[in-house]
């Protein structure tokens, strides 16, 4: 109950954020030194709140459907392949953790490239893999491919991190029982590891979002919340308030995902949930 | 037959490097059935060591170890004995029953027997009703206490302990020492316990063994045999007198029964 009063009062903060600084912000935005530190507050770049909902309830086109169905659409499109980047991300994280926890030397030797994907520019990645799009998977795919070369990473270096943190000494105990790799892994590191996982799956999930909406607009996949936004950009000048009913549907997407994420945590963090110390 | 027997061992650390360190150095130990043998001693000299080397979570460098009539190795892998450490190291995200239950599922106990047997073993440290609790909701001394039932879930014949009291308040830790002599007295176990404390040895032990630094060997074994194990034995003379002992031993003083 509380947690949806903050939400609504964080809401109501945003929106007062929005519309206060159209009510005192220049039209022409600030200029400092030749530069626009501060957006233009004029309709045309920043339309009202209710004008954007309103436009969300008004046809796409004259005559066609209205936009919210086009826009919720799109971002059930976009979600199902934020979902496949996610959950083929997050399986080769977690493979590449495990490889990395049981043999230094792949860490040693993997560590390096797993950080140096992340410095690859997706816009330099994206017309490769769109390639394959058509012939060796179909075009979506291609687009859940670089969701999931964005999501991975979180979940490689956290779970590698969460492996590794179980003490010496329950090391040791597992020793003691003649447990064997295997089984320590499961018994110990594993479960161990889940407060490092969450984290990083929360990561893995935005990431795998922004690798979504940049993957569709740069692999010029249709159909997807990114898309959206690209075509409805276009009619910017004539049209401002459309984009944004785009832009807030790709917000709203990432909130569903980092929502869906955190449910993961429930049945599986019940420890964490009593704190009452008992003395005796 | 002994429950322990450590002969001609020597551990070196880092062997061939710089940073080389004898932690041990030509060390005989035999533990006797049902016997309670402290190991005392300076930080550094060596005496986690020799436990581990018990417990075969270290090779030795030389020597053998021998564990009920087998390699260490052997031993361990039949899970013939349990083992304390300081920390109580539980599993925060299993149950106190489900902690105890963890060696005997590694064994590959049935679900009905495993249950049972933790129980039964909850109750000897005197937790039966906290086995539905998360580690977390309890006190230190009794996580240690859950520790000591996780060490006997197995009924192991040899229990080794390192420094399992040393984090606790002296009132909840003479209470656990009277529990872990009850313990042992009913199930036979013998004890490799590794203390810090001069009356913790001299209280628990059949006999003190004590050890000193660089390199890691033994200087002297007392036994000790107070006429009785509870507060009256704790003001006996002969208590004293063996802790004055020990503390001649442990300063490297001449020595009157030293064997």
């Amino acid at each position: 109950m509380r947690k949806v009063l903050y939400a609504v009062i964080g809401l109501a903060v945003a929106v007062a954020l929005w519309e206060g600084y159209k009510v005192v912000g220049s039209p022409d935005g600030t200029v400092l030194f030749g530069v626009r530190v501060l957006p233009r507050a004029d309709d045309l770049s920043m339309p009202h709140v209710w004008t954007v909902l309103d436009r969300l309830g008004r046809p796409e086109l004259t005559g066609g459907r209205p936009v919210w169905i086009v826009v919720v659409q799109a971002c059930l499109f976009t979600l199902g392949i934020t979902a496949a980047g996610f959950v083929i991300g997050a399986l080769v994280g977690l493979l590449l953790a495990v490889a990395m926890e049981r043999f230094r030397i792949v860490e040693r030797g993997l560590l390096p490239y797993v950080i140096l994907s992340q410095t690859v520019p997706l816009v330099a990645l994206a017309p490769l893999v769109a390639g394959w799009g058509g012939t060796i998977m179909p075009a979506w795919a291609t687009v859940s491919v670089i969701a999931a070369y964005l999501a991975f990473f979180p979940v490689a270096v956290g779970m590698l991190r969460g492996l590794q943190s179980p003490s010496a000494s329950g090391v040791e105990l597992m020793r003691s029982y003649a447990a064997g790799w295997w089984r320590t892994l499961v018994k110990l590191r594993f479960p161990a590891s889940l407060p490092y996982l969450f984290p990083a799956l929360r990561l893995a999930g935005a990431a795998a979002v922004v690798g979504a909406v940049v993957g569709e607009i740069s692999t010029g996949t249709r159909g997807g919340i990114g898309r959206l936004i690209i075509e409805y950009s276009r009619e910017a000048t004539s049209d401002p308030a459309k984009v944004y009913t785009a832009m807030l549907g790709a917000a709203l997407l990432g909130l569903v995902v980092a929502g869906l994420v955190s449910l993961l945590e429930l049945p599986l963090m019940r420890h964490r949930r009593h704190v009452e110390v008992v003395t005796l | 037959m002994s429950a322990v027997v450590v002969s001609s061992v020597t551990k070196t650390f880092n062997q061939g490097r710089t940073d080389e360190v004898v932690a041990l150095s030509d060390v005989d130990l035999t533990v006797g059935d049902g016997e309670f043998v402290s190991l005392i001693g300076p930080s550094g000299c060596g005496k986690s060591t020799l436990l581990r080397l018990i417990a075969d979570l270290i090779p030795p460098s030389t020597g053998t170890v021998t564990v009920a009539g087998k390699g260490a190795g052997t031993a361990r892998k039949e899970q013939a004995y349990g083992i304390a450490f300081q920390q109580a190291g539980l599993f925060e995200w299993r149950t106190v029953l489900r902690n105890v239950e963890l060696p005997l599922e590694l064994r590959g106990m049935t679900k009905a027997a495993r249950r049972t047997r933790a129980e039964q073993m909850l109750a000897l440290v005197g937790l039966e009703d906290f086995g539905g609790h998360y580690p977390a909701q309890l006190s230190g001394g009794m996580q240690q206490r859950v520790a000591i039932a996780r060490a006997l879930a197995v009924q192991p014949p040899l229990l080794l302990m390192d420094e399992p009291f040393g984090a606790l308040d002296e009132m909840t830790r003479e209470r656990l020492q009277s529990e872990l002599l009850g313990i042992c007295a009913k199930t036979g176990t013998s004890t490799v316990f590794v203390t810090h404390s001069i009356s913790e040895a001299v209280f628990l032990s059949d006999r003190v063994v004590v050890m000193s630094a660089r390199p890691g060997r033994i200087t002297a074994s007392i036994t000790v045999g107070l006429p009785s194990r509870d507060d009256a034995g704790r003001q006996s003379p002969a208590y004293f007198d063996k802790i004055t002992e020990v503390r001649q031993a442990l300063r490297g003083a001449p020595l009157k029964t030293a064997s």
